[in-house]
């Protein structure tokens, strides 16, 4: 290029190396894929034979642990400030009386 | 066509020679915009890939299961229904399960303990999730010795791990025997947890679970898609709760970026106004201004997006880790498959640079319309 | 269970508040500009030296330059908009697709078609703008605003469409989806566009959009086919629309029952929705845009602009249509399909 010496040839440059590593997370997602999706599908055949229902994500409590197979309604039953699917849960503190012991 | 490109290179090569000129201010900007994409950035990515791994895995889950509810809580279940179910026509097969919690106050953390179908156990041995093993270093042939909620230790044989990668939905899982499992919890004779079904034709998965709702009238019937849905639900409302507490961080970086485009130096508009004087027109002003911005927030954009995108599939999330795990002990160590999703992507670009776009446009006419006469005086 | 069911528990959705916010953006800069319009369109006067003109005339610079931003947004919110309905569909039982998505309220089509007119309104003020920038003297303030007066009340009104729909949106009902409403048998505009017949309506489609490309050529020479061409283009976009729905959609999914013109977003049929949209509101946009432009040629100021922009215009248009047109026969080509 004839005036590659000026700024904007730089920053364009730079933007382009910048749209490229963008690129790059979606060929590194692809190259990942083939053992990503069979570690998935052990996952998959897992769940399957065992009949599991939910991700083992949160153990804190069991509604967290199991929400889909949760009761209704069991916010803070297992224990204050825990991690809780409730809307209200963001906003209300734990309650005061429990866990004073530890 | 041609011209018009070289009019915009021209424009660029100043913008940035006047970006230069202001180092600091320009990269702290920058600083601070990637930063909240970086963050947004990651939430969205973490939170589409779980809720993506939930979608695919859990669609492998029973098709029906069915709770007995007793004052509105989870309750045993009689294995007698089974015999019910199996007469209902449509249902291809029906199995009680066996599963419960185990709360191991020495590590302070919960197992959940069960009964596998799909192999047999010896009494006195189990197998354990792999984020067990890891917590209370155990491995084959060692064994664990667990006190029962009734007051009585149990001792297990350790016959194997499940595989690692399977923990993102089996870290805490105990697989034991059913003679152990009933003697452990005292859990009664003839009851279950829960009953799965599983259904000969998937589309009457609607048509069966209400005819087990009338045959059994006080059950809870969970279907797999209510399973699924409530996944999406979850983490898509996660993701939205977390995006409302950025916002004020949003909001925070929109006051930023007003104020560094209008918070004028002597200097600059002494700049806008010879160039004014030498015959700019407002409307090019507005264009250095607009690069000025459009090149920060594409940079930022780009840098963030691929740092997240780092964090996310190959540090496993670490600046969230502490979040997700709350007060459990337990925890997956899990790798995520990447899933990038441009409805994410462009969310996230709604969320930032459109804000900081709007934001910037009055500080920038303000800019442009500046008479040369006022600033030359 | 997770995330129980109420109105308004959509809102929290992450693309559904990008969305909003934008909305509620775009809603507040247009009205701001609209009511500067107002002001415009009664005391614009160019041959006044006052203070007031003065101000008058830097303050356009601002209220073109946020109608810009808003009026792209606006074109991409759609995009977005359509994009969420696509995967938003796996909440809702018996939703497969956007239709389901868009069906589980009432609001959910009107606040799409809103946004669609929105989209075309804005090509045609953001085409009405570049054209007033080349004159010197500011030749098309007058009908610009006027256009603008006209497009707050849409851009309000589809705001609210869309936050209707949003708060209204229960994952827990019961949804029909495509297969249910893009069927001869129903009633409505979806049913009886499904119901026309394959064949004829692909030669509608390549009829109408060929004569779009003819006519964008013809107009190198007689520029004066402009008056034709917008009206065309708007006819154009209806045909291939029915076309889409009960001939094109067809071959994409090799089924020739299947109607949807939304399955076809979706990745399993490799985005080839997008390939045929994208040219197809572009092609119409421009078009649509072509004919009040060209009006102004008179103009002495824009007499050197306007008819090579009106020309690119039709060019890139009709260039569109036939993008458009080659999607469509490729489509036809690789299905295994065969009406005949």
């Amino acid at each position: 290029m004839r005036t590659s010496g000026r700024p904007s040839s730089k920053v364009i440059a730079l933007l382009v190396a910048g749209g490229v590593s963008c690129l790059a997370t979606l060929v590194d997602s692809t190259v990942r894929r083939d053992t990503d999706l069979a570690s998935r599908q052990s996952r998959a055949a897992l769940v399957a034979s065992l009949g599991l229902t939910d991700l083992s994500l949160f153990t804190e409590a069991r509604y967290t642990r199991h929400p889909a197979m949760a009761d209704l309604h069991s916010a803070f039953q297992d224990h204050p400030a825990a991690w809780d699917h409730f809307p209200t849960a963001a906003w209300v503190g734990p309650p005061q009386w429990g866990n004073q012991g530890e | 066509m041609n011209r018009t490109i070289e009019r915009q290179r021209y424009l660029i090569d100043f913008t940035i020679a006047s970006l230069a000129r202001r180092r600091g201010r320009n990269l702290g900007l920058f600083a601070v915009y990637t930063l909240l994409v970086f963050v947004l950035a990651s939430a969205s990515l973490l939170g589409y890939g779980l809720r993506k791994e939930a979608r695919t895995v859990l669609a492998a889950s029973p098709e029906i299961l069915v709770q007995h509810l007793l004052a509105g809580r989870h309750d045993l279940i009689p294995e007698s229904h089974l015999a019910a179910l199996r007469d209902i026509r449509g249902i291809a097969a029906a199995e009680g399960r066996l599963w419960g919690y185990y709360y191991d106050a020495g590590m302070r953390a919960n197992y959940t303990l069960m009964v596998p179908s799909d192999r047999t156990i010896e009494p006195g041995t189990a197998i354990i999730g792999s984020a067990i093993a890891r917590l209370r270093n155990l491995g084959e042939g060692d064994a664990v010795h667990f006190l029962s909620p009734k007051a009585k230790m149990f001792r297990f044989g350790i016959a194997g791990t499940l595989p690692s990668e399977s923990e993102l939905v089996a870290a805490d899982v105990v697989l034991v025997s059913e003679a152990d499992f009933r003697a452990f919890f005292g859990f009664p004779a003839g009851m279950v947890t829960d009953i799965a079904v599983s259904v000969r034709n998937p589309k009457e998965v609607a048509t069966v679970s209400a005819k087990i709702s009338r045959l059994i009238v006080d059950a809870r019937v969970v279907t797999r898609d209510d399973i699924l849905r409530s996944y999406e639900s979850l983490f898509d409302w996660r993701q939205g709760m977390i995006t409302v507490l950025l916002a004020g961080a949003v909001l925070a970086f929109v006051i930023l970026a007003w104020d560094k485009a209008a918070g004028l130096s002597a200097e600059e508009r002494r700049e806008i106004g010879i160039l004014k004087a030498i015959g700019w027109e407002t409307s090019d002003v507005i264009a250095v201004k607009f690069w000025e911005g459009g090149l920060v927030s594409l940079g930022a954009f780009l840098v963030a997006y691929t740092l997240a995108y780092l964090h996310v599939f190959h540090f496993g999330g670490a600046l969230f880790a502490p979040a997700l795990k709350g007060w459990a002990t337990l925890y997956p160590d899990f790798r995520m498959v990447p899933e990038i999703s441009g409805q994410q992507i462009a969310t996230i670009f709604f969320l930032t640079v459109v804000p900081y776009t709007l934001a910037t446009i009055v500080p920038v006419w303000r800019a442009a319309i500046i008479d040369p006469d006022t600033v030359m005086r | 269970m997770g995330g129980s069911s109420g109105a308004g528990e959509m809102l929290f959705h992450p693309t559904v508040m990008a969305l909003l916010l934008w909305s509620f953006a775009a809603v507040g800069a247009t009205a701001a500009a609209a009511a500067f319009a107002w002001t415009i369109i009664r005391e614009w006067n160019p041959a006044s030296g006052s203070a007031r003109q003065l101000e008058l005339e830097r303050r356009t610079y601002l209220i073109a330059t946020l109608m810009v931003a808003v009026l792209v947004g606006e074109a991409v919110s759609l995009l977005l908009f359509v994009f969420n309905a696509d995967s938003m569909a796996v909440m809702f039982v018996g939703a497969m697709c956007a239709v389901g998505t868009l069906n589980a309220s009432p609001y959910g089509f009107p606040a799409l078609v809103a946004k669609i007119v929105v989209f075309f309104l804005a090509v045609v003020w953001l085409a009405f703008n570049r054209a007033d920038n080349h004159g010197w003297d500011y030749p098309l303030i007058r009908p610009k605003y006027r256009l603008l007066l006209a497009i707050f009340p849409v851009v309000a009104g589809s705001a609210a469409l869309q936050l209707a729909y949003f708060a209204d949106l229960r994952a827990d009902v019961l949804v029909s989806c495509c297969s249910k409403l893009f069927v001869p048998e129903q009633k409505g505009v979806a049913a009886h566009a499904s119901g026309l017949p394959a064949m004829p309506s692909l030669a509608a489609f390549y009829v109408a959009t060929a004569a779009c490309v003819a006519m964008g050529w013809g107009m190198r020479r007689r520029p004066g086919l402009a008056v034709a061409y917008s009206p065309l283009a708007a006819a154009a976009f209806v045909v291939a629309m029915a076309a889409v729905v009960s001939v094109l959609s067809t071959y994409v999914y090799e089924q020739p029952h299947h109607h949807c013109p939304f399955c076809i977003l979706k990745p399993e049929y490799g985005y080839v929705g997008y390939a045929l949209y994208v040219p197809l509101f572009l092609g119409t946009g421009l078009g649509l845009a072509v004919w009040p432009i060209n009006r102004y040629r008179a103009i002495p100021s824009l007499a050197e602009a306007v008819p090579p922009m009106v020309a690119r215009m039709a060019a890139v248009s009709a260039g569109s249509f036939l993008v458009l047109i080659a999607v469509g026969t490729a489509i036809v080509a690789v299905s295994n399909l065969r009406y005949l």
